[in-house]
């Protein structure tokens, strides 16, 4: 499904960042947002096309998805939630953690729901996570927010949408202003949405208008290539890979965000702290060995 | 001679203590568990389904079809690394109709600890950790091979608390809980929905819309609606028995913005309970229909509540248990109703319950077993399991007449799962053809219309005549208007419709009705909606509509609030509206129109109280002075209304730094005050520095006959005041002539200069008395940074002995404190020549303790143990919700807890803490450390309970540090002055508690447990001599009374209670009372174990008590004073309430401290 002539149309539209981001071999991707991202990680199309078109390069991924999420790390608060900062702080160490050098950033559609009044908080917040993240001298990745999809069952799309679009400005902006990539994935996925109901048969992206579905992340894998200025392969070669990468995913979500963490590492710890080394120490070597298989079968396609 | 624990010396063998750790492990045969079941009369029990055929269930649900959808788990607790989560959602079915289930289907594993489940729409919705989903098979009868994620971003903080008790409602919303640890965090197509601790969320998986229903509990597993759609529902980890839950409301540690008001459960005291089932149908006698089912899963016991309607809520009494045990792992945890009119229970079959406390690779802990219990009546036919997936729509239709909820309720599924077009023309039909008596029926088909997303019919009220439907019609309109306040005329339509129903029903003669309207105007935005809530004080209120009204106002505010202020809104000038909107929203922005209020004259008497107490909340200087000026010289205030205005002033200044006015006219009158008023005045003194008043305060210090507290208030203002009466005053810190004047010196120094306190500590402590209020000059040094090292620092410098028994009590302060102070402990244990302090238990010797106390303890002599004032177990703990809040309720901990748990908790308070009795640890920016357990965050104020049981609110800008603490409130050390027998026989009591079939299982009987009585302290002594004995008895009586609880019989043991004589030569007396809780007026009756030497009162009024006395008790709370004659009277006190037969009333005997 090449779709040169809109995504062509789109990148210019998005503006001179735009053009391919480049990958180099031990990247280290770490992936930020709500959850668009954290989904994308079960479902895995995205990242199984983004290692697919870097096969010659040993890149690895992780997905700091939190649903609900926003440029202040709201949804990540757990207990602190009322003290102001605790959850943009936590959002913070969590991604310099894993040492990236490839930062994602995919923030606006939550805020969005706030309006006009909440752009300034909004435009502030993503710059403050920017000036935060300085630590890690990442090379970074703004994804432009996605918008919603206009069903018969969800009026309200296109006032959404349209409160949306100062988001996508301002993203765009501050891409341009501190020299990061913007990928306009918003635009292409809302390109990708109009296209679905005049394909034959037309299909959905989305079942609230909101969230893709795993028939969604699948059908945009053309738009998140191309917001990243990726080149496209064969989708069929990849379900050995893409299965390999959810499985890596899943160990990786038992590692950073273990259930039980109050009694783990939480005010409880004193508790079942004794146990907190089962994920501490043995969920390392076991993320790092399904990296390893995704690596392997990622040589493999070449 | 009493030997104290030397715990390493009595370690006993190690294979006894591992024999005792294997002995909890049943023989798993169900055939023996069966046999343990005492059943309610009439009832019988088989057992349905058994491991293999499903193991460990969490949750079950029936579909239309009659088959039993069960969630399971054997991952629970905690994955381990590397291994696959493969918990299963199983279908048990009873395919030859015999009872029993005969066939198991996976029908998906792979999942990990799926908490909740309901079948439905060709699959079922499962609580998968952070997501909720929908499974389903692409292949009809085949297993789940498609997943859809519907919402994600729920917390796993605890897997016992992430999301669960997945119902459907009668409006076919799928409802479902999480508990107190969880933060979620979720995405809808409206916005992001966010919960930060327990409650109920409604969603509606067609639109994804979302919404809180309701907030609080700690682990509410148990949620039924009755027939009406009204919400009952239990918690796992609360005491409160069942719950009404009302639209929007906040229960029991809520989070949210208006949580500092909650509404509490109607049976307070009670074990905690999971699951919740209403009985329904023609299997079940008639005096079942309604009733309650829940399962207090610690005692092994199945219980069941009969509920009443009680005003605009209910109240709800235990009845005999439809089953109980005293089978170590019958665990029973969920419990519905079936196709066939017979209930079902769940029983999760494990000795170890939680995971908090026990570890999580506990190998007692069972991962293989799991029953499903069947209840039947005997003699009484079972009901037909209903045709429902086959039949036409008229046939469903029929049945959403059925006497079976069950059945209705699958009905409505299924026509929902038929689909609007097929299914509304002929719902419209069918509900034009129904007998205009009809009610309920056309309630169910305007559920059917919800379901479908449809409006709710336009009714016209007056022609309801069922009060449940009136009520369930307002919320029909409430609840579901669109997300946006669109201007479409459809969307229009749905608001008018329900501003139409709110208020015509904010007047409704039934309470309830009232209750959903009030709640249902919360939901329109506009000013009118609050002018139209606050109509329903033109009729009769309960406590419950007081909350709902209060809450409506406050969510009301930002609409009505400017309008009022504006001049636009007046709520008609009636002053009851005003002066309720005002107090309600307590906002700064109120003070002009709350004097204004008060000034114009019109409030009516019962309100004016209120409202002073807001204006002292919210006003400035001005306000203060004229609160004072009303607390110090109005006639007709109470003493208690007193205290709590001058109180309330004092907070004033000292949180929001209200400055001094230039006079305050009505402080000296407070200063003389008998009551407690006078030490707020003498602190106000101080903080407005009036130091014309600094001689009055010097006077009270250097009173030798001032009492403790008054002296300390004055010390307070005078520290406060500063200048030379505070230095003449903390000059006592060295007048050895007055020993109570210099400790209480001393503390004040702390705050002055702590160096110098210590040094007068050091100097002080060698003659100090070991006294309780001794343990406060050790407290003044703990509780402040840097204290204790001062302390320490000062003892080894001044390098004096102490008497042992003071270095102990400043131990104790710094147990108490909960922090570590090991040079203040060093300093101690060597000045006072105390041993080496004592090491922890180990493990083995924990076991060893254990197994010593169930083999030679003795629960009843470790019941008067427990009982012993040294050991403070009543002022921290109680039973049957009597006695202190600061830990947990010990009703049924021997039913749940492990005998090794037991001794831990003893000896090593902090190793497992309670959920919901974790400690606040804060540091205010005067250097003051507070500790406590949190009970709630709002208006700026964070209100801790600390460890002597009182709420203590500190302002959320004086907090300098806050953090949580790993210790427990509990202090170490209690139990260190008992013997090992003694040690073993407390141990045995508590492992007795909540055990069916032994003394100490729990009653159903409403005892009075929680007592007060007056110490003949000289002060009493004194008030007794000026009037006479029965003086007690009245309003507002002068006598200071202290807390006395029953034993775990109900016996209050006259042998504890304090006795005097007032005048020589007559008889000796004691004086006890308690309250009584009246929400509907009427006849209620107690019996008492025997009246000889028992004069009563029931408010002042004499009452001649008979061994059954009939009382007519107006509503309210009532007091019930009784003097006892002790030459007449050697037998224990016991007395129980009882209903009258016929009488509309509904009482319960006040619990708590």
């Amino acid at each position: 499904m090449l779709l040169s002539t809109v995504f062509a149309a789109a990148l210019v539209g998005a503006g001179p960042t735009s053009k391919p981001f480049e990958f180099k071999d031990g990247d280290r991707v770490v992936w930020l947002g709500s959850t668009l991202v954290e989904r994308e990680q079960r479902y895995g199309y995205w990242e199984t096309a983004l290692v697919a078109a870097n096969a010659d390069k040993n890149i690895t991924l992780r997905n700091l998805g939190w649903s609900g999420d926003t440029v202040r790390g709201e949804a990540r608060a757990s207990f602190d939630f009322n003290k102001p900062d605790a959850g943009f702080t936590l959002l913070v160490k969590q991604a310099l953690k894993l040492k990236p050098t490839v930062i994602f950033i995919s923030y606006g559609t939550n805020e969005a729901f706030e309006g006009k009044e909440g752009l300034p908080k909004f435009e502030k917040g993503l710059e403050k996570l920017l000036d935060a993240l300085k630590p890690a001298n990442a090379r970074v990745v703004l994804f432009s927010p996605v918008g919603f999809e206009e069903l018969p069952r969800f009026p309200f799309a296109k006032e959404r949408n349209e409160a949306l679009r100062p988001y996508r400005e301002v993203v765009h902006s501050i891409a341009q202003k501190r020299g990061c990539c913007y990928a306009p994935l918003g635009e292409l996925i809302a390109l990708e949405a109009l296209r679905a109901r005049d394909v034959k048969p037309p299909y959905q992206l989305t079942d609230n208008g909101m969230h893709l579905t795993e028939a969604g992340y699948l059908g945009t894998v053309d738009a998140f290539r191309a917001s990243l200025g990726l080149y496209p392969r064969r989708d069929e070669e990849l379900g050995t890979l893409r299965k390999a990468i959810i499985a890596k995913n899943e160990l990786f979500f038992h590692r950073w965000r273990p259930q039980n963490e109050t009694y783990l590492f939480g005010f409880r710890k004193h508790e079942q702290g004794n146990n907190a080394k089962e994920v501490e120490v043995e969920f390392d070597p076991l993320v790092e060995k399904a990296d390893e298989e995704v690596a392997k079968i990622r040589k493999g396609l070449k | 001679m009493r030997h104290l624990i030397p715990l390493a010396l009595f370690a006993l063998s190690p294979s006894f203590a591992f024999a005792q750790r294997d002995a909890k492990i049943p023989d798993p045969d169900p055939e023996l568990e069966r046999k343990t079941f005492q059943v309610a009369p009439g009832f019988e029990v088989t057992l349905w389904a058994s491991d293999p055929l499903l193991a460990k269930p969490i949750q079950m649900n029936f579909d239309p079809q009659g088959r039993l959808w069960v969630a399971s788990s054997e991952v629970y607790p905690q994955i381990k690394p590397g291994e696959k989560a493969d918990d299963k959602i199983i279908i048990l079915e009873d395919t030859k109709g015999a009872g029993k289930a005969d066939k198991t289907t996976v029908f998906a594993d792979g999942l990990l600890i799926p908490t909740g489940l309901e079948p439905g729409d060709g699959g079922v919705y499962v609580a998968n950790s952070t997501e909720l989903v929908h499974l389903s098979a692409s292949k009809p009868g085949g297993k789940a091979d498609r997943r859809k994620v519907l919402l994600s971003g729920f917390g796993t903080e605890d897997t016992h608390h992430i999301i669960h008790t997945f119902r459907w409602g009668p409006d076919c919303r799928l409802y479902f809980n999480q508990s107190i640890y969880i933060h979620s965090h979720i995405e809808t197509p409206n916005g992001v929905k966010r919960l930060n601790a327990g409650g109920i969320w409604r969603f509606n998986p067609d639109k994804t819309e979302l919404d809180v229903f309701c907030r609080g509990w700690i682990n509410s597993w148990g949620h039924a609606f009755d027939r009406y759609g009204q919400s009952l529902v239990t918690d796992g980890a609360g005491g409160e028995g069942i719950n009404h839950a009302i639209p929007g409301g906040y229960y029991l540690t809520s989070q949210g913005p208006h949580a500092q008001r909650v509404l509490h459960g109607l049976n307070p005291g009670s074990p905690k309970y999971c699951g919740l089932e209403i009985v329904s149908g023609r299997h079940f006698p008639a005096d079942w229909q309604g009733d309650l089912i829940t399962n207090d899963f610690r005692g092994h016991r199945v219980c069941r509540f009969k509920l009443q309607d009680d005003g605009s809520t209910f109240a709800s009494r235990e009845m005999t248990e439809v089953i109980k045990s005293d089978h170590p792992a019958f665990r029973p945890i969920d419990v519905k109703m079936g196709p066939d009119g017979a209930l079902y229970i769940a029983d999760w079959y494990n000795p170890i319950i939680q995971h908090g406390e026990v570890d999580f690779r506990d190998p007692r802990r069972d991962k293989t077993h799991g029953r499903i219990w069947r209840v039947t009546a005997k003699g009484r036919d079972l009901v037909k399991k209903p045709k429902l997936v086959d039949a036409t729509i008229p046939e469903l239709l029929k049945q959403l007449k059925s006497p079976e909820q069950w059945t209705r309720q699958q009905a409505k599924r299924v026509l929902k799962e038929r689909g609007a077009e097929k299914v509304l023309p002929e719902l419209g039909e069918w509900a034009k053809g129904l007998d205009g008596l009809d009610d309920h029926a056309r309630l169910e088909a305007a559920w059917v219309r919800i379901a479908f997303g449809e409006t709710a019919p336009a009714y016209d009220f007056r022609q309801i005549h069922d009060p449940g439907v009136r009520a369930a019609a307002i919320r029909n309109h409430a609840a579901n208007l669109p997300p946006a306040q669109g201007t479409d005329q459809a969307t229009q339509r749905c608001y008018v419709l329900a501003e139409v129903a709110c208020v015509q029903g904010v007047t409704d003669p039934n309470p309830r009705v009232r209750l959903e309207a009030i709640r249902g105007l919360s939901r329109l935005r506009f000013p009118s909606a609050a002018e139209a809530a606050l109509r329903a004080l033109d009729k009769p209120m309960d406590r419950v509509l007081d909350y709902a009204l209060w809450l409506t106002v406050r969510e009301l505010e930002p609409y009505w609030l400017p309008e009022f202020q504006a001049g636009k809104l007046d709520f008609g000038g009636d002053a009851k509206k005003i002066a309720f909107a005002l107090n309600a929203v307590g906002n700064r922005g109120t003070v002009k129109p709350v004097v204004a209020l008060i000034d114009g004259g019109k409030v009516p008497k019962e309100n004016l109280h209120g409202l002073y107490l807001l204006l002292a909340q919210i006003g400035g200087a001005d306000e203060l002075v004229k609160v004072l000026a009303y607390a110090g010289g109005d006639a007709g205030v109470t003493a208690a209304q007193r205290t709590e205005l001058a109180q309330a002033a004092e907070d004033a200044i000292r949180t929001r730094k209200v400055p001094a006015p230039k006079q305050v006219p009505g402080l000296p009158s407070l200063l003389s005050d008998a009551s407690g008023a006078r030490r707020s005045a003498m602190r106000i003194a101080g903080l407005w520095k009036v130091q014309d008043q600094g001689r009055l305060l010097l006077g009270v210090v250097e009173d030798a006959k001032s009492t403790t507290e008054d002296r300390r208030a004055a010390l307070d203002g005078l520290v406060a005041m500063g200048g030379p009466s505070m230095e003449l005053a903390l000059a006592g810190a060295d007048d050895k002539k007055n020993p109570a004047a210099r400790r209480d010196c001393i503390i004040a120094y702390t705050g002055v200069k702590l160096d110098y306190a210590a040094l007068k500590a050091a100097e002080f402590l060698p003659d100090a008395k070991p006294d309780d209020e001794l343990l406060d000059l050790f407290a003044a040094f703990t509780t402040r940074k840097g204290g204790a090292t001062q302390l320490a620092k000062a003892l080894a410098l001044k390098n004096n002995k102490l008497p042992p028994d003071v270095a102990k009590i400043g131990l104790k302060a710094v147990r108490a404190s909960g922090q570590p102070a090991d040079d203040l402990a060093a300093a101690l244990t060597k000045a006072g020549d105390l041993g080496a302090v004592k090491k922890p238990p180990t493990a083995d010797e924990v076991k060893a303790l254990a197994a010593d106390a169930l083999a030679t303890g003795n629960a009843a002599r470790g019941e008067l143990i427990y009982r012993r004032k040294e050991l403070q177990c009543l002022a921290c703990h109680a039973y049957a919700g009597a006695g202190g809040q600061v830990g947990p309720d010990l009703t049924s901990i021997g039913a749940s807890a492990q005998a090794d748990y037991l001794v831990d908790s003893l000896l090593l308070p902090s190793k497992a803490i309670k959920e919901n009795f974790d400690v606040t640890r804060v540091v205010t920016a005067d250097d003051k450390v507070i500790q406590g357990i949190r009970l709630r965050e709002a208006d700026g104020l964070l209100v801790l309970r600390t460890a002597e049981d009182k709420e203590v609110a500190i302002p959320l800008k004086d907090i300098a540090e806050r953090s949580k603490s790993t210790k427990s409130l509990m202090p170490e050390g209690l139990t260190d002055q008992l013997t090992k027998q003694e040690f073993a026989d407390l141990v045995r009591y508590l492992s007795e508690l909540g055990k069916v079939g032994g003394p100490f299982a729990p009653s159903k009987a409403r005892v009075v447990r929680r007592w007060q009585v007056i110490d003949p302290t000289p002060t009493n002594l004194n008030l007794f001599r000026r009037t006479r004995v029965s003086a007690a008895a009245e309003l507002d009586n002068p006598f200071t009374w202290a807390p006395a609880y029953s034993k775990v019989s109900g016996d209050l043991p006259l042998a504890e209670l304090p006795k005097f004589t007032v005048w020589a030569d007559t008889a000796p007396q004691s004086v006890i009372r308690f309250q009584l809780d009246v929400t509907t007026a009427g006849a209620a009756k107690l019996k008492f174990s025997s009246v000889a030497g028992l004069s009563m009162y029931v408010g002042n009024a004499p009452v001649e008590p008979k061994p059954e006395t009939v009382l007519d008790l107006k509503s309210g709370v009532q007091t019930v004073t009784i003097l006892v004659d002790r030459s007449k009277r050697t037998e224990d006190v016991r007395i129980e309430l009882d209903d009258v037969e016929k009488s509309p009333a509904r009482v319960s005997v006040v619990g708590g401290k």
